[in-house]
């Protein structure tokens, strides 16, 4: 049995059909990679997954529980956990507070200096507000949020949107660190190179269908695949 | 709110209202309504009209109603009683008149905010006007103790005097007001104000960008329904003999609003089915249940428990049940229809014949966007020609959706100018350029929802051919020229001639989406952007769309945002890539396809790492 | 004209006095706006019902702290039914929906006290170590009014305290920043919701009952208070707890100071305000959030 077993799933905003029969299966300490054009249903497809959107059909089987339809809360506190694409920081709080939040209901939460120790910038950061972060600091504090849950699953949505490539390094090396700690992970993100050089296998999402799987030293040898999927 | 013209669809409630106005006083009376609550009744139907309109309507929550009423009534009540005017009716138009005018300036305060905001202000000038005429203006309302002595009106019509007693003159009299002001109502109701009305309860949204100058008629509303509320005023006065300071209480307001979503909002009638109910119910309640001043208690459940179950009200709840009884609506169509393209539209697929282009008819020059720190467009150059079309395109971040709005105008430039043919509307607001001639469709559904399609085409239409703001009231929706050539086209176009008269809500989503670019089309745009027209499709649909938006080229130019590439290289003729804020490359499908740039600048560098 | 420096001083302590107990009143209404988004037109009658259960209370143990106690704790319990059994399901429903149910509500608070205390204005007596005057050196004033200031202050600080020095407050801020964030993070919303309202329904029972020594309570108080609480809130920008605090001391002094020259022109004096702030600044002076 798989960590994570979805199966057709469908998703809608409002009338609008955005997932068609999603197949997707995530096993243990795996780093699986959602790749596919702006507008495909990666996001929704994470945002599903987390019951920020409410699957029309399909099933989300975490553990082997069915979660699709619960709420985001219940979903968080069984071990899934998201960092959105607009990461979501609560600007009025600072940096410890927001951590510390994130803890409260989680069973084997991380302590703190743990967080601290993968990223040192947070902790000397930890008095400041949401709002006086840098972006690459939001993007540590919302991974950060996610991960002292302790969770089953990380599903991370665009972590290295609209960053500088020194701080998309930053964030690979604390990536690779989670990779190797054995963090089970759902990566979408728009840069190949990072997603290739992280994930063990992808799916490939194209107009709200998974129209390829395999892993990712496969799909990098298949250069006219990403061409078509992911080019022009 | 069809306005298909039947004459008996247009003159039938009038005379029905007639009719049970005149047969009210026989039958009534049987059922426990005395003469003097009959005469409330329609007094309060009458308040209520306005407040329909209002609420009911174009979807604007007042609950400061009480200063019209007060207003009109008190300077009616002046009038007479202080002054040397004898005709009753001359000081009820002037009561009504000026409470119309305090209507214009209220309004403008208050319409500055909408939803929450806006009835919050309500409440807060309805306590104003009361403190007003208790105590800075006591001299002339007479404070704590009102206005006494206001005559009943006498119409000398040469042959014969009649003098408006007490009894049920009083109430003929009444009805007769009542009569007029809701034929007047229902003439509003049926022209395009109306029409446009309900668009902003709707869809303010849609209904500015496709042209109205949503504000004014708010404002338009705000005054008719202070009008009306001037006459009621004036009109209790008259029947009690007697002005009441309570006619400015907060209390007044509260009162019409939980009888109009009694009776029903948005049927004119509403009003005075609440006001039957809610005064009947107070007789019967305290007198026959014997449960004294708990009246109010009672008939306070009543209104929550209509609000949290039937919110529609007893109006809504008939139509409803009529409606059910009547059989179930056309089921909504399968998802896969087959969708027939206009033959004489119908353009082989693939190969896309060289369009003579003219000149050009959007030059955009160093747009920039700039969102605090964030540089989200930067200097951008763009140039669409007549004729045209054009696609956009680029991978995340590139700033393809802010780029967009600032064409479509929904958001301001920091820097650089757009001009539309040879006209510059750098900074013009989405209603301006939609009367312009530019116009977008929108990536999620901005329909009228709960109107018919035809009506939804109806709105957009009646914009070009009205402009922004036109107060023909007394006007027939259908009557407008040419209004219904431009709707029937453009049914035919997007394939809903068949569903013209259904309700949106029974729409497919396929049906919707075609009905989102037909509202598009219907204002008659000289340059039409859509902004990722195929959204949400299975393939299927992808492929209709492609087909459609390809049959409605001709006569206009249009610019498309979309990820899908397939659409796009089949669809358009050359496209614009942009990167990170900036224009990358310009070409045609083929040249894009080949680039080597653009197709890095997808991939991002797969082959670093 | 001479200048009655005394009355000046003594009206600028009710304005102080009123001030106070708007800016704890608004505050309640504030919070329950930003983080739930709903207007809550009962929140006047959430006043007058806070007075109507002290009373209750002090007649039965002719205690005034109790009476206080009395009063806030069902003014809570009111709250928290109101949330979980009606408003939970408005949120879907369009803003309009939201204000009507809660004007209903409120209606049907007011007569159910009506039907129950009859109409007739009721008191209840300050304490016996706050009654009487104090003098104040220029002049004298009573002592009970200052102490109202002093109450509400510490309640305010009270206020603040759980806002911003408990769990429980930062999950309420950070749930006015971003619900649905807060819901992802494994917290249930809905509970935060439900106490919000619980609270933010208790801050105006407690000055209701607070303020009943001060001012005879009658089913209808509710009414004015809640207009001014608006006014309040649009002046000190709607959500933003500070704004509810600095608007009601504004409200209070303008109400207080311009009755000094006209008692009638008071009301239209902070409707003036009102719009002039509007105009200037459209989400009143320390509004951030456009929920409009």
């Amino acid at each position: 049995m798989s960590l994570l077993e979805v199966n057709k799933l469908n998703s809608y905003y409002g009338d609008s059909h955005i997932l068609f029969d999603i197949d997707l299966r995530v096993e243990a300490h795996e780093v699986v990679a959602l790749i596919g054009r702006n507008g495909a249903g990666k996001s929704t497809t994470l945002k599903s997954l987390m019951g920020m959107v409410t699957p029309r059909s399909g099933s989300v089987k975490l553990d082997g529980e069915d979660l699709a339809g619960r709420k985001a809360h219940v979903i968080a506190q069984k071990g899934m956990q998201l960092v959105p694409e607009e990461r979501r920081v609560f600007g009025s709080l600072d940096v410890e507070e927001n951590i510390v939040l994130a803890r409260l209901t989680a069973e084997n939460a991380w302590p703190i200096e743990r967080i601290y120790e993968l990223f040192p910038r947070l902790a000397e950061r930890k008095r400041s507000r949401g709002t006086d972060l840098s972006g690459g600091e939001q993007q540590m504090l919302a991974i950060a949020r996610a991960l002292v849950r302790d969770p089953k699953i990380v599903l991370l949505d665009e972590p290295f949107e609209g960053l500088a490539p020194v701080i998309v390094q930053d964030l690979m090396r604390a990536c690779r660190k989670l990779v190797e700690e054995g963090q089970t992970i759902v990566l979408v993100e728009q840069n190949i190179a990072a997603t290739l050089a992280l994930a063990d296998r992808a799916y490939i999402v194209n107009n709200g269908h998974v129209v390829h799987e395999g892993p990712t030293k496969e799909i990098k040898a298949q250069p006219d695949l990403l061409q078509r999927y992911l080019g022009v | 709110m069809a306005t298909k013209n039947s004459a008996f669809r247009v003159w039938g409630p009038d005379v029905l209202t007639a009719l049970g106005l005149v047969v009210a006083p026989f039958v009534l009376p049987h059922l426990g309504f005395t003469q003097d609550t009959m005469s409330r009744i329609l007094i309060y139907g009458l308040f209520g009209i306005g407040f329909d309109i209002l609420f009911g309507f174009t979807g604007l929550l007042s609950f400061g109603q009480s200063a019209f009423f007060g207003t009109g009534g008190f300077v009616a009540a002046y009038l007479l009683t202080q002054t040397g005017m004898t005709s009753v009716i001359l000081a009820l138009l002037i009561g009504t008149v000026f409470a119309a005018a305090v209507g214009v300036l209220v309004g403008l305060i208050a319409l500055r905010r909408t939803g929450i905001y806006f009835a919050m202000i309500t409440v807060a000038i309805a306590e104003v006007f009361f403190f007003l005429e208790n105590s800075p203006l006591s001299a002339f309302t007479g404070g704590e103790n009102g206005l006494p002595g206001v005559p009943s009106p006498t119409f000398y019509l040469g042959f014969t005097t009649i003098h408006i007693g007490s009894g049920w003159t009083m109430y003929g009299f009444l009805a007769v007001c009542f009569l007029i002001g809701m034929v007047i109502a229902r003439r509003i109701v049926l022209s395009p104000v109306g029409l446009v009305l309900v668009a902003i309860r709707d869809n303010p949204l849609r209904a500015a960008a496709v042209g109205h100058n949503v504000h004014s008629y708010k404002l338009l509303a705000f005054v008719i329904a202070a009008a009306y509320g001037g006459l009621a005023g004036g009109l209790l006065g008259v029947l009690q003999g007697y002005m009441p300071p309570d006619a400015f209480a907060f209390d007044t307001s509260g009162q019409l609003v939980m009888q109009t979503v009694i009776g029903g909002l948005g049927t004119l009638f509403g009003p005075l089915v609440g006001a039957a109910v809610w005064l009947y119910l107070r007789d019967f309640l305290q007198s026959t249940v014997n449960l004294g001043a708990a009246w109010k208690l009672a008939l306070g459940v009543v209104f929550v428990l209509l609000v949290v179950f039937l919110r529609r009200g007893i109006i809504g709840g008939v139509v409803d049940l009529v409606r059910l009884s009547r059989g179930k609506p056309a089921p909504v169509e399968e998802v896969e229809e087959s969708i027939v393209v206009p033959a004489a539209a119908a353009v082989p697929t693939g190969d896309i014949e060289p369009v003579e282009h003219g000149e050009p008819i959007l030059v955009a020059t160093g747009l920039t966007k700039r969102y605090g720190g964030l540089l989200a467009n930067s200097d951008i150059d763009f140039t669409v020609r007549r004729g045209e079309l054009r696609g956009i395109i680029g991978p995340n971040g590139a700033g393809k959706s802010t780029f967009f709005k600032m064409l479509t105008c929904e958001v301001p430039p920091s820097a650089g100018k757009i001009v539309f043919e040879d006209k510059d509307i750098t900074g013009f607001s989405v209603t301006e350029v939609c009367q312009l001639g530019l116009t977008k469709s929108y990536q999620v559904n901005q329909l009228f929802s709960r109107l018919t399609v035809r009506d939804n085409l109806n709105i957009a239409a009646a914009a070009q051919r009205r402009g922004p703001f036109k107060m023909d009231v007394l006007r027939r929706v259908g009557h407008i020229d040419g209004i219904e050539e431009t709707v029937a086209e453009t049914l035919d176009l997007v394939n809903l001639t068949k569903r013209a008269d259904n309700l949106v809500s029974e729409l497919a989503y396929g049906e919707k989406r075609r009905l989102e670019i037909g509202l598009a089309l219907a204002t008659s745009p000289k340059l039409l952007l859509l902004d990722e027209p195929l959204a949400g499709m299975s393939p299927r649909e992808r492929v209709e769309t492609v087909k459609l938006l390809k049959s409605i080229r001709q006569g206009r130019t249009m610019i498309v945002i979309d990820h899908d590439m397939d659409a796009i290289f089949e669809l358009t003729e050359s496209i614009t890539v942009l990167q990170e804020g900036r224009v990358l490359v310009e070409g045609t499908p083929q040249e894009i396809k080949n680039n080597p740039t653009v197709q890095e600048a997808y991939l991002g560098g797969v082959h670093e790492e | 004209m001479d200048f009655n420096w005394p009355l000046l001083v003594s009206q600028m302590f009710n304005g102080l006095v009123l001030g106070a107990l708007l800016a704890l009143i608004s505050s309640g209404l504030t919070i329950i706006y930003g983080t739930l988004g709903v207007l809550n037109l009962a929140h006047g009658a959430m006043f007058m019902m806070g007075g109507y259960a002290g009373w209750l209370t002090y007649q039965y143990t002719n205690s005034y702290i109790l009476a206080v106690a009395g009063g806030s704790l069902f003014v809570l319990v009111v709250g928290i039914i109101m949330e979980r059994v009606v408003i939970r399901h408005f949120y879907d429903r369009p803003d309009e929906d939201q204000i009507l149910v809660t004007f209903g509500l409120g209606i049907v608070f007011v007569e159910l006290v009506r039907w129950g205390f009859g109409s007739l204005s009721l008191t209840v007596p300050s304490p016996s170590w706050a009654s009487g005057i104090t003098s104040l050196g220029f002049m004298i004033y009573p002592t009970y009014r200052l102490a109202v200031v002093a109450i509400v202050a510490v309640a305010l600080l009270i206020l603040y305290v759980v806002l911003y020095r408990t769990r429980l407050g930062m999950i309420v801020r950070a749930g006015i920043e971003d619900a649905g964030m807060v819901d992802a993070l494994g917290i249930n919303v809905y509970r935060v919701f439900m106490i919000v309202f619980g609270i933010g329904a208790m801050a105006a029972g407690f000055a209701g009952i607070v303020n009943a020594p001060v001012a005879p309570i009658t089913p209808d108080i509710g009414t004015d208070i809640l207009v001014q609480t608006f006014v309040v809130v649009v002046i000190g920008g709607v959500g933003s707890f500070p704004g509810a605090i600095l608007g009601g001391l504004i409200a209070g002094e303008i109400l207080s100071l311009t009755s000094m020259v006209n008692p009638s022109y008071s009301q239209v004096m902070l409707f003036a305000v009102m719009t002039l702030v509007l105009v200037v600044s459209p989400y009143g002076l320390l509004g951030a959030k456009g929920r409009d």
